[in-house]
């Protein structure tokens, strides 16, 4: 590991780093527009340079070389000696913010972006409080350049992370450089929207206010919002994401750094995928029905009546007339905890698993990519936890069924009593599965929406979305990660690791770690893969 | 001063010096053969020796520049920078349409020398005639086996392609050249890499002026010695002059480096004085981005190393335009900041943001709505555009800010005079409707 020192700190890098990223590593606040460490370094911004020490031609004495260096281009080697605070370098940070926001609008108080704006901040800390240009502002247009896009010229700042996304990264090359000098802008080619899977990160990416998101578009001050670390449920990719929300109402997704699953990015379907968690039609109380009886008990008495219920039912019947559907939307811990519940109640029940949606084919990106040149990927199986459940039933034993052999032994009349959880976003009782309803006696439904089983259920529970959860997904390629909660369920709902938790005999307050400290004391392979969230290794 | 005879504009006015005939029957596609006849690093070596610095504009040794390519390579490429933008600057066009087959030569010198089996001749845009009468020669060249495969039936091979600019001031600087020949934007690039080691198409490249080429076949033909004799220690090889403006005998004329820019107006076989009732005012002696002499500053050398005596930036392309008593300094102001302005590429904030601010400000002052603080902040923002090395990219920025900083400071006095009488309010009145 190289050994550098920037303003008199010696500080540790990673090899092959530059010189910018190991300050911004290091917690050093250097400004910079056009260095993204995902995307190819084209240092034209000049926001970044510094100074540095080399040998003097003649004498091979250390000193400062009169000369600006950019810190983005420059890499690391052991003994360097660099600095950001002297007055040329500070000079030239000034310099630059007045030269950026000469033509700028400033327009900050009906600007999206404003409070978490890479001008603001950089102009605060390191320009002058007022332009001294007196002459008129050069207008340049604001642009819809896509169906979710809309592109502010006269906020651009011209650092093209944009233009190289959807060259490095998307690989589809939509947006470009038109005209020349302070009138460039940046635009799509005329019949060319840009309309990609992976769109949305180019606002992400932009560092000022010059991209925004149609569907975030006036909707909220961002310092209203509290970001809450989360994994997306879109695909089994499992990206890193954070969720801001405020007054309990989800805004946005934004990607969260992750070098094993999504680095900086996230897809559009994940990304503006969240809409169903605040829709109406969400079923809130639970229900519970006795004969012609329908009542909707307290949440404190539910897991006596469910454990009540199953208990009475293994009584009467048997313990292999019980199954339990998990669903792929569940976390590791809720998958768990219901297991725990089945087999209490009946060990020799039977443990099925849910449908696992697909849609279309994998697309990997840059578009046309394979191999190494990948740089991400979005899944056909749309759930975020398929490979988790299914080795949580594994890893219990027993009966264990897939979805076709689960409906096709409930239409045999095989079980009469079932639990079956859904937390699908979309319909997913078919035809077919609608029919086993009439074959239980007692069947517990646990989803999100009214569903063609509930007519004939016992129990219809209401499931959360996983913003309202706290848990574990395991994404497609085995790593586990933790969501946490962002928002409160809808009212009258309570989120499912609670109440299954306490069906599981626990009392007290549900806490994913809590549950993953006990799934690792019972069975230690469950506990293996589990993945502390990781340090971003960037400031924007 | 003994009367120079000139070598590079020899065939210049000679009846068909276009035609491959003409050419040979002078003396010409002697010193290919010759140096086909050496080794590659032979031909280097007496380049580096003949210290010929290049004509483009900076200066840099060409030998040296050759030198830098690394030794491990398989392909290397040839770029002619016949881009000529500089404005008052027209000595490569001069070469191309009057003496096209020394260009060809000493490329295919150039060429052997540096193991470039392509050569692309990036020509201006608007060089439509000079674009038809070059690619002739090289068709004769091709015709006669001078260029193709095994060229003068020996093991060397090249092919010729001209490619025509769109008319960017910036795809003159040589990776901005590399970037638009790749067909992309005439963005400079960013160094390391440098184009010797990897350049055009990601191979080792070398990117030589018109003139510094056609040099090289003088040089191989008479030696390194005669070369270096000429002209100063520091400034050697005959070189061309291109002057404009009101002057007897505008053009472009050939000397040895050192002489003064008054000799460049002045002598009869050159500029041949001020036209009838001009005086001078003011001279840009190396293409506009040096910077500008006032009428005190004649006795400069046009040489590599003086101009910077003048607060210059140095040397240029040696072509000067002269600014006559009766024109407005105000005008010359807008009209340098109007070009910076309209030719910065856009890729590096000081430059894209600084060349626009100061033509705003230019253009204002000539409109006769200057502030006395305007000449202020022109100077400073021409600071904080190039205030130290390593701002920008490319040395577009600091060639844009040398005629501005010069032509404030040197025509200060006449430019707050100007300001001064302005009709009082004007500011105020252009300032309400501007904002």
């Amino acid at each position: 590991m190289p050994k550098i020192i920037i303003d008199n700190q010696e500080i540790e890098c990673r090899d092959g780093v530059n010189v910018l990223q190991a300050a911004l590593e290091a917690g050093m606040e250097i400004p910079h527009y056009c260095y993204h460490p995902g995307l190819k370094v084209v240092a034209s911004c000049r926001l970044c340079l510094m100074e540095m020490q080399m040998p003097h031609p003649k004498t091979q004495e250390m000193g400062w070389v009169p000369k600006l260096f950019p810190s983005c281009q420059t890499p690391v080697r052991d003994g360097m000696i660099c600095r950001f605070d002297s007055d040329t370098v500070k000079q030239n940070q000034a310099n630059c913010m007045e030269f950026f926001l000469l033509n700028h609008p400033l327009d900050c108080p009906v600007c999206d972006q404003a409070g978490e704006c890479h001008l603001q901040d950089y102009s605060y800390h390191f320009g002058h409080a007022e332009s001294r240009m007196v002459d008129q502002k050069l207008k340049t247009p604001k642009k819809d350049i896509g169906p979710r896009t809309l592109l502010y010229s006269d906020r651009c700042v011209m650092c093209t992370r944009c233009v190289r996304f959807t060259e490095e990264i998307s690989g589809t090359h939509e947006l470009c450089m038109v005209n020349r000098g302070s009138r460039a802008e940046i635009d799509v080619f005329s019949g060319h929207p840009l309309d990609n899977p992976l769109q949305g990160n180019v606002v992400d990416i932009c560092p000022v206010g010059c991209l925004l998101d149609k569907d975030f578009l006036f909707k909220r001050r961002v310092w209203e919002l509290n970001g809450t670390s989360s994994v997306c449920p879109g695909c089994a990719t499992g990206c890193s994401i954070r969720v801001d929300q405020a007054d309990n109402h989800v805004y946005r997704l934004k990607p969260r750094f992750n070098p094993k699953v999504n680095d900086w990015w996230m897809c559009d379907e994940g990304r503006f995928g969240s809409d169903y968690v605040h829709d109406a039609k969400r079923i809130s109380s639970p229900i519970v029905r006795r004969g012609l009886d329908e009542t909707t008990p307290a949440w404190e008495d539910m897991p006596e009546i469910l454990r009540f219920r199953f208990e009475e039912h293994v009584r009467e019947h048997s313990g292999e007339s019980v199954v339990a559907m998990l669903s792929p939307f569940m976390s590791c811990e809720e998958g768990w905890l219901l297991i725990k519940f089945i087999r209490e109640i009946a060990p020799n029940a039977t443990l099925a698993m849910g449908p696992v949606p697909m849609a279309g084919e994998d697309q990997s990106f840059p578009a046309g990519a394979n191999g190494d040149a990948v740089k991400f990927t979005i899944l056909k199986e749309k759930c975020p936890n398929r490979k988790g459940i299914e080795q949580l039933i594994a890893s219990a034993g027993g009966n264990t069924l897939s979805f076709e052999e689960f409906v096709g032994q409930c239409t045999e009349g095989k079980f009469s009593a079932g639990w079956v959880v859904g937390g699908y976003p979309n319909e997913w009782v078919d035809k077919a599965t609608a029919k086993i309803a009439s074959k239980f006696q007692l069947l517990v439904v646990q989803d999100l929406f009214e569903n063609a089983l509930m007519a004939g259920a016992a129990v219809v529970l209401p499931a959360c979305a996983w913003v309202e959860r706290e848990g574990s997904f395991m994404n497609a390629a085995g790593l586990v990660q933790p969501f946490e909660r962002a928002v409160q369920p809808p009212d009258g709902a309570r989120h499912d690791g609670q109440y299954l938790y306490e069906i599981a005999g626990y009392t007290g307050l549900y806490s994913g770690e809590r549950v993953r400290e006990l799934m690792a004391e019972s069975k230690a392979d469950l506990s293996v893969a589990y993945e502390a969230p990781c340090k971003p290794v960037h400031a924007h | 001063m003994a009367t120079f005879e000139p070598v590079l504009l020899r065939n210049v006015g000679v009846e068909g010096a276009r035609t491959l005939k003409v050419y040979e029957s002078r003396g010409g596609y002697q010193a290919v053969r010759k140096a086909l006849g050496m080794s590659p690093d032979e031909v280097v070596e007496i380049v580096k020796e003949a210290n010929l610095r290049g004509r483009g504009g900076a200066g840099f040794p060409a030998g040296v520049k050759w030198s830098f390519l690394p030794k491990d390579r398989t392909h290397t490429l040839l770029c002619v920078n016949a881009d000529e933008s500089e404005p008052p600057t027209f000595c490569n066009r001069v070469l191309m349409e009057s003496d096209p087959h020394q260009l060809i030569e000493g490329t295919i010198i150039s060429a052997y020398a540096t193991q470039s089996q392509i050569a692309y001749i990036y020509m201006r845009g608007e060089f439509h005639e000079q674009f038809h009468i070059l690619q002739k020669a090289i068709d004769e060249a091709y015709a006669a086996g001078y260029l193709g495969k095994n060229i003068f039936n020996g093991d060397f091979s090249l092919e010729i392609y001209i490619h025509r600019g769109a008319g960017a001031y910036v795809c003159g600087e040589e990776t901005g050249l590399i970037e638009s020949l790749e067909g992309k934007r005439g963005w400079p690039r960013i160094k390391p890499p440098f184009p010797a080691v990897e350049g055009l198409f990601r191979r080792p490249t070398v990117v030589n002026n018109v003139e510094t080429l056609s040099c090289v076949p003088h040089i191989i033909e008479r030696g390194a010695d005669w070369f270096t004799g000429i002209g100063p220690s520091h400034s050697v090889g005959p070189k061309l002059f291109c002057i404009s403006g009101p002057v007897n005998k505008p053009g472009c004329y050939e000397a040895a480096m050192g002489i003064t820019v008054r000799e460049l107006i002045e002598r009869d076989d050159m500029g041949g004085g001020m036209a009838p009732g001009k005086r001078v005012k003011a001279v840009f002696p190396g293409g506009v981005s040096m910077g500008v002499l006032s009428a005190e500053e004649l006795d400069m050398k046009m040489d590599f190393d003086d101009p910077r005596n003048y607060s210059l930036l140095g040397l240029g392309t040696a072509a000067a335009v002269v600014i006559d008593q009766d024109t407005d300094m105000r005008i010359v102001l807008r009209n340098m900041a109007r070009f910076y302005g309209t030719e910065s590429c856009g890729q590096c904030t000081q430059c894209r943001e600084g060349t626009a601010w100061m033509h705003k400000i230019a253009t204002r002052i000539a409109a006769g709505a200057g502030r006395l603080e305007d000449l202020d902040l022109l100077l400073e923002t021409a600071r904080n555009m190039g205030m130290m090395p390593g701002l920008s990219i490319c040395g577009l920025s600091d060639g844009a800010t040398y005629p501005i900083e010069t032509i404030v400071k040197k025509f200060r006095s006449e430019l707050e005079e100007a300001i001064r009488s302005q009709p009082a309010g004007r500011v105020d009145r252009v300032l309400q409707v501007l904002n």
